[in-house]
C-alpha cells in the first residue's frame, strides 16, 4: 500500500544541512498495524507527516496505492484525504465551534455524501462509540478520552483505508489510553483498516503487529510483534 | 455544508461578540459617512442631468485679458445660429437679480431672481411650466411663470392653472401684468429662479457694446467642440471689428470665446472658481479614507483571530477541503458582518441626514426610488467585503496543516509587519485630520477676533429700488431728503447710500494717476458712508457737505490704492477715470470688505461718477439698544421716507451678510470636526480590539514574568511600549503631510495665521494619551489575572 524509497528530509540553515530523516526505505502493506517509536526529535512525527502528505520529503520516492505522491497535484492529494486517509491527533483537534455530531459530519460534507446517508452513518458511528447521548455537546464539555473517541469517530466515518495517528493517547490517562488502543486493534483486525501510529509507549506499541524504531532520522529496527494476547 | 459553515460563523461571532460588535459598529459608522458623502457627490455632479440633451448643451463664455465671463451681447446669438451648421439651437437668457415686488390685492411677493429666457433657451434648458411650454405669440408677449411657492403666496386658494392679473412694484405704481401660470422650482439645476419670463426673442435692440445676456447652445451630437470654439472665437472677433470702428485691432485679438459644457457649470465653471469641485473631491477622499480605516479594522482583527481559526483550517484541510472552499467560507463570514453593517449604516445615515442637509443646504433623501444608492449599495457591500476580507481569507486558508496542527502555532510573527503597518496607517490618517481640524479652528478664531477695519454690527442694510445718483441718471432722486427724514427717527445715527455693500463685489474700472494706469475697484457713495461703517481715516478727510467740490470731483482712496499708484503724499493729487479728474481728499485705512480670502483691493470712493452703477444700497447705523424701535419706525414711515420704493420695507443686518463670507469655512470646520472624531473613534475601536488580542496572546508571557517578579507597572509598560512606538511613528509620518495640506489651505487666505505648532503637539498628545488609556484598560485584565490560571496546562 505504501512504498518509501530513500526518503530524505533536511532543513538548510546558513549552509548547514540539519537532517531530520535519512535514507528511509520501507513498505507498509494493507491491513498492517504499524507503530513508529523512537526518542524525542528522532523524526517520527516528520515521517508520519510525510506519509500523510502534510510535508514533502526533500527527496526520495513515495508511492501511495501505486501512485507517485511527489508528482501529485494538490487536488489529487485532497482527493486522497477525502477517500483514503483518516487522521487522529494527540491534541484531538476537534473544531470547538461544532457539536460532536457536526464534527463527525464534517468530512462527509467534503466527500459530498448525500444528507440521508450522512445521517445514518453518523448515527451508526455514534452508536458504536456509545456517544449518542453526547451528540449535541461541544468538545469543551467532554473529557479528554471522550474527545479522542470523537476524533477517531471522525476519522472513521469517511471509511478510510488507512488511519494515521500521532501519539493518539499522549494526552490521556492509562485507562482511557487502553480503551483507545483496544479500539484501534479491533478496527485493524475486524475491519482490516491499516493503522500507523507514532507512540512513546512500549505498551501501546504492543497492540500493533510491527514496530519501526527511528533514531536520528534513520530506521534502526523493524520488527514484528509476537502475538501474545 | 453551507448551513454548517453558517453555524460555525454565527457561533464564532457570538463567542467574540464584543469584538464583533466593535467591528460591525465601526464599519457601520464609516459606511454611514460614506453613504452620505456619496449621495452628496451624486447630487452635486448631476445638476441638470434630467435634461435630455445634457451632453450637448454648452454655454458661451468670453475671455478678456483680465477675466472670464458668461455675459455676451445678444446679437452674437443670431450670428452663431447663422454661421454654424453644427449648432442645433441657440438660446438667450438673462438673470435679473434685483428684487421685484408683485402684488395681488393685499398679498405681496418679493421675488429674488426672475430668469428671462427666449423660447429657444427655454427649450434647450428644459424649462417646463405646468401644462407644458407654450410659444409666446408675436414679438412683445412675455409669458411669466412663478414658482409654486410664490403662486401659493399670491393666490392661496388657486386650484387651476389659469393666468392671473397682478400688480408690479408699489401699489401706487399702477403697473400691472399677467402671470401665465406656475412652474416647479427645480433646485437641482444650474438655472434656479423664483420665476421665469419667456419671450419669442430677447435683446432685439442690443448691440455689441451691451454684454447683458448669456448664450446657451445645443450642439448636434458628435460636434468637434474645440474646433467650434476656435470658429466661434474668430466669428466674435470679426463681429467686434465690424461693430466697433474705433476699437484697436490688437485689443480685439486679446478677446476670445469659449464653450463651457452644462456639466461643468455647477462645480467648475470656466468663468468662476472651482472651489466647490475641490471641496467635493476632498469630501469624497475623506469618505473613502474613513471607509478604508474601518475596513482595516476588519482586516487587522481577522488576522489577529487567525491563531484561533488556524486549527479549524488545518483540520478541514486534512479532511479534504479545497483551499477555495475555505476562502469562500471566510469571505462569507465577513460578508455577513458587512451586510449587518450596511443595514445599520442606512439607519444611521437616515438619522444624520437632517443635520447633514442643513449643513450643506441640500435636500437629500435616502428613500427615493430614483436614488442610485439602491444599485450602488450592493456594489459597495461587495467591494468592502473584498477589501476587508480578501487578505485574511487568503492568509487563513493558506495555513499549512502540518504546522498549525502541531499545537504551539502562532501567527504573530508572520503578519507582524502588516498588522502594525495597518495600525500606523489608521493613526496617521487620524492625526492628519486632528491637525487639520485644529488649524482650521485657529484660522477661524483668527477671522472672528481680527479687526476687519470696519464695524457691521449696528448697521442695517435696507433693500431699495429707488436710484439715488447725482447728477441724476434716469429717474434717480436726491438722497438728502430721505436721509433727513430717517435721521429724525430716534436711534438712527447716520445713513448713507452706495453702489455696493461690503461683503459683495465692487465694480472695476480703469483709473490713472501718477503716470500709472490700472484697473481698480470703485464704489460710488454718499456722505456719511465711512462714518456709518466706522472706517478709519489715515490722512486727509472724509467726504463732507461743507466742501462744494465733494459732489463734483473729490475722491477718497484706500492705502492699497495709494501704494498701487506709488503716491508718497496722495492728498491733493489727481486721479483720472470715467472722464473726470478727481482730486484725492482723503486716504482711509484698508478694511477687509471681501473677507479674509481676498487681499484688500486698491479701491477708489467717489460721489460723482457718470459711468458708475446705480446707488441703491442704503445703509443705516442704529444705536444698539434702540434697534427694535428704530426698525419699527422705519417700517411704519417707509412710504413717507422713500415714496418711490413703495410701502414695503425690507432689510437685513449687515453683519449677517458679511458673515456669509465665512459660511464655507464654517462648513469645512464642521466636516473636519466630524471626520476627525470619526477617524480617531474608529481607529481607537480597532486599537481596543487589537490590544485585547495582543494581551490575550501574551497572557502566558505575562504570567511567567509575574512569577519571575515583575510588578504591575513594569508589565503595563511592556504592553504599552509597542503601541506607543506605533502611534509615535504615525505622528511622525503624518506631520509632514498635514503640514503640506494645511499650509496649502491656509494659502487660500490673503489674511491668515502663521502655521501654528500647537496642532502638531496636541495631536501627538491626544493620540498617545488615547492609546495608552485604551491599551492599559485591556492590559489590566491580563495583569490582574492569577498566573496559575494562565499557566495551567490545557
Amino acid at each position: 500500500m505504501i512504498e518509501l524509497k530513500n526518503i530524505e528530509k533536511y532543513y538548510a540553515n546558513k549552509g548547514v544541512k540539519s537532517y531530520i530523516l535519512r535514507h528511509v526505505t520501507t513498505s507498509i502493506k494493507q491491513g498492517e498495524f504499524v507503530s513508529i517509536m523512537g526518542p524525542s526529535g528522532a523524526g517520527k512525527s516528520t515521517l508520519l507527516n510525510i506519509l500523510g502528505m502534510l510535508e514533502e520529503p526533500t527527496y526520495g520516492e513515495y508511492h501511495f496505492m501505486g501512485e507517485d505522491v511527489t508528482a501529485m497535484k494538490e487536488r489529487q492529494r485532497i482527493e486522497l484525504y477525502r477517500n483514503h486517509i483518516g487522521f487522529v491527533f494527540q491534541a484531538y483537534h476537534l473544531i470547538d465551534e461544532m457539536t460532536v455530531a457536526e464534527n463527525i459530519e464534517a468530512p462527509l460534507l467534503y466527500k459530498k455524501i448525500p444528507g440521508s446517508e450522512r445521517k445514518s452513518r453518523i448515527a451508526d458511528v455514534l452508536d458504536r462509540f456509545n456517544m449518542v447521548a453526547k451528540k449535541d455537546l461541544f468538545p469543551n464539555q467532554l473529557s479528554g478520552g471522550q474527545q479522542q473517541l470523537v476524533g477517531i469517530a471522525r476519522a472513521l466515518v469517511a471509511q478510510p483505508s488507512i488511519i494515521l495517528a500521532d501519539e493518539p493517547t499522549g494526552n490521556l490517562q492509562s485507562t482511557q489510553a487502553e480503551q483507545i488502543m483496544d479500539l484501534f486493534k479491533k478496527l485493524n483486525q475486524e475491519e482490516g483498516i491499516t493503522i500507523l501510529q507514532v507512540t512513546h509507549s512500549e505498551k501501546n506499541a504492543q497492540y500493533g503487529n510491527r514496530i519501526l524504531t527511528i533514531e536520528d532520522g534513520v530506521i534502526k529496527e523493524d520488527i514484528s510483534v509476537e502475538k501474545q494476547m | 455544508m453551507f448551513k454548517l459553515n453558517l453555524k460555525i460563523a454565527l457561533r464564532n461571532l457570538w463567542k467574540n461578540r464584543g469584538i464583533t460588535s466593535i467591528n460591525v459598529g465601526g464599519l457601520a459608522i464609516a459606511l454611514a459617512a460614506f453613504i452620505l458623502v456619496m449621495m452628496y457627490a451624486t447630487y452635486e455632479t448631476t445638476f441638470d442631468k434630467e435634461n435630455p440633451n445634457y451632453d450637448n448643451i454648452y454655454v458661451v463664455g468670453i475671455t478678456y485679458p483680465e477675466f472670464k465671463t458668461y455675459y455676451t451681447a445678444a446679437p452674437f446669438a443670431k450670428a452663431i445660429k447663422q454661421n454654424f451648421l453644427e449648432v442645433e439651437s441657440v438660446g438667450l437668457i438673462k438673470e435679473s437679480s434685483f428684487e421685484l415686488t408683485i402684488k395681488n390685492g393685499k398679498k405681496t411677493l418679493f421675488t429674488g431672481k426672475i430668469l428671462a429666457a427666449d423660447y429657444n433657451a427655454a427649450k434647450i434648458l428644459n424649462i417646463q411650466p405646468k401644462g407644458g411650454l407654450v410659444q409666446p405669440s408675436g414679438d412683445v408677449e412675455r409669458l411669466t411663470y412663478l414658482s409654486d411657492k410664490s403662486m401659493k403666496t399670491l393666490f392661496p386658494s388657486k386650484k387651476d392653472n389659469k393666468p392671473e392679473m397682478v400688480g408690479f412694484g408699489a401699489s401706487n405704481s399702477g403697473i400691472t401684468g399677467t402671470i401665465a401660470g406656475s412652474i416647479k422650482n427645480n433646485l437641482h439645476s444650474n438655472f434656479v429662479f423664483d420665476g421665469v419670463s419667456i419671450g419669442n426673442e430677447l435683446g432685439n435692440g442690443d448691440n455689441y457694446d451691451m454684454n447683458n445676456y448669456t448664450i446657451c447652445l445645443q450642439l448636434k451630437s458628435g460636434t468637434d467642440v474645440i474646433n467650434l470654439e476656435q470658429k466661434i472665437t474668430d466669428l466674435y472677433q470679426a463681429e467686434l471689428l465690424k461693430s466697433k470702428k474705433g476699437k484697436r485691432n490688437d485689443e480685439i485679438k486679446g478677446i476670445s470665446a469659449f464653450l463651457d459644457p452644462l456639466s461643468n457649470l455647477h462645480l467648475r465653471p470656466k468663468a468662476g472658481n472651482d472651489t466647490p469641485y475641490k471641496i467635493l473631491i476632498a469630501l469624497s477622499v475623506l469618505g473613502i479614507l474613513i471607509l478604508v480605516i474601518a475596513c482595516i479594522n476588519f482586516t487587522n482583527l481577522s488576522i489577529a483571530q487567525a491563531t484561533k481559526r488556524a486549527k479549524e483550517v488545518g483540520i478541514k484541510k486534512v479532511m479534504g477541503a479545497f483551499r477555495l472552499q475555505l476562502t469562500t467560507q471566510f469571505l462569507v463570514e465577513i460578508f455577513m458582518q458587512c451586510f449587518v453593517a450596511i443595514i445599520l449604516a442606512l439607519i444611521l445615515a437616515e438619522l444624520i441626514l437632517p443635520s447633514f442637509n442643513n449643513l450643506f443646504q441640500v435636500q437629500l433623501t435616502i428613500w427615493d426610488l430614483e436614488n442610485k444608492l439602491f444599485w450602488q449599495l450592493p456594489l459597495i457591500l461587495l467591494v468592502i467585503t473584498i477589501i476587508a476580507g480578501i487578505y485574511p481569507a487568503l492568509v487563513l486558508s493558506g495555513f499549512k496543516p502540518a504546522l498549525v496542527l502541531k499545537g504551539n502555532f502562532s501567527t504573530s510573527k508572520q503578519s507582524y509587519w502588516l498588522r502594525n503597518g495597518l495600525l500606523v496607517f489608521q493613526f496617521s490618517i487620524a492625526v492628519v485630520f486632528i491637525i487639520s481640524l485644529f488649524t482650521i479652528n485657529s484660522q477661524l478664531k483668527y477671522m472672528q477676533s481680527q479687526d476687519v477695519g470696519f464695524k457691521t454690527n449696528q448697521v442695517v442694510y435696507i433693500k431699495n429700488l429707488t436710484l439715488f445718483n447725482k447728477p441724476a441718471k434716469m429717474g434717480s432722486v436726491n438722497f438728502e431728503p430721505v436721509r433727513e427724514k430717517m435721521l429724525k427717527i430716534p436711534g438712527i445715527q447716520s445713513a448713507t447710500v452706495a453702489t455696493y455693500i461690503p461683503g459683495g463685489t465692487n465694480g472695476i474700472n480703469s483709473y490713472s494717476a501718477n503716470g500709472v494706469k490700472a484697473n481698480i475697484d470703485f464704489v460710488n457713495v454718499e456722505f456719511d458712508y465711512f462714518e456709518t461703517l466706522n472706517i478709519k481715516l489715515k490722512e486727509g478727510r472724509f467726504f463732507s457737505n461743507t466742501f462744494k467740490t465733494d459732489t463734483v470731483n473729490s475722491a477718497v482712496v484706500n492705502e492699497t490704492a495709494a501704494a498701487k499708484y506709488g503716491m508718497k503724499n496722495p492728498i491733493g493729487q489727481t486721479i483720472t477715470g470715467s472722464g473726470i479728474e478727481y482730486k484725492i481728499v482723503g486716504v482711509i485705512k484698508d478694511f477687509k470688505s471681501q473677507g479674509f480670502e481676498i487681499a484688500v483691493q486698491p479701491t477708489i470712493y467717489t460721489i460723482n461718477d457718470p459711468h458708475g452703477d446705480y446707488k441703491t444700497q442704503i445703509m443705516v447705523k442704529i444705536e444698539e439698544n434702540r434697534m427694535a424701535e428704530a426698525l419699527a419706525a422705519l417700517k411704519s414711515q417707509w412710504l413717507q421716507i422713500n415714496p418711490k420704493d413703495g410701502e414695503d420695507f425690507r432689510y437685513e443686518f449687515l453683519d449677517e451678510l458679511y458673515g456669509k463670507l465665512f459660511k464655507k469655512q464654517e462648513q469645512l470646520q464642521s466636516v473636519f470636526f466630524a471626520a476627525a472624531i470619526l477617524t480617531i473613534f474608529i481607529a481607537i475601536l480597532g486599537l481596543f480590539a487589537f490590544a485585547k488580542y495582543i494581551t490575550n496572546g501574551r497572557i502566558k508571557e505575562i504570567a511567567v514574568r509575574k512569577i519571575l517578579g515583575a510588578n504591575d507597572l513594569q508589565i503595563f509598560k511592556l504592553i504599552n511600549k509597542t503601541f506607543f512606538v506605533m502611534v509615535l511613528v504615525a505622528n511622525l509620518i503624518s506631520w509632514p503631510l498635514a503640514y503640506i495640506l494645511t499650509k496649502k489651505w491656509l494659502e487660500t487666505f490673503a489674511y491668515r495665521v502663521d502655521m501654528p505648532i500647537l496642532p502638531f503637539t496636541l495631536s501627538a498628545l491626544i493620540t498617545i494619551l488615547l492609546t495608552i488609556v485604551t491599551v492599559t484598560i485591556q492590559a489590566r485584565k491580563a495583569v490582574k489575572a492569577n498566573p496559575v490560571d494562565a499557566l495551567k496546562y490545557e
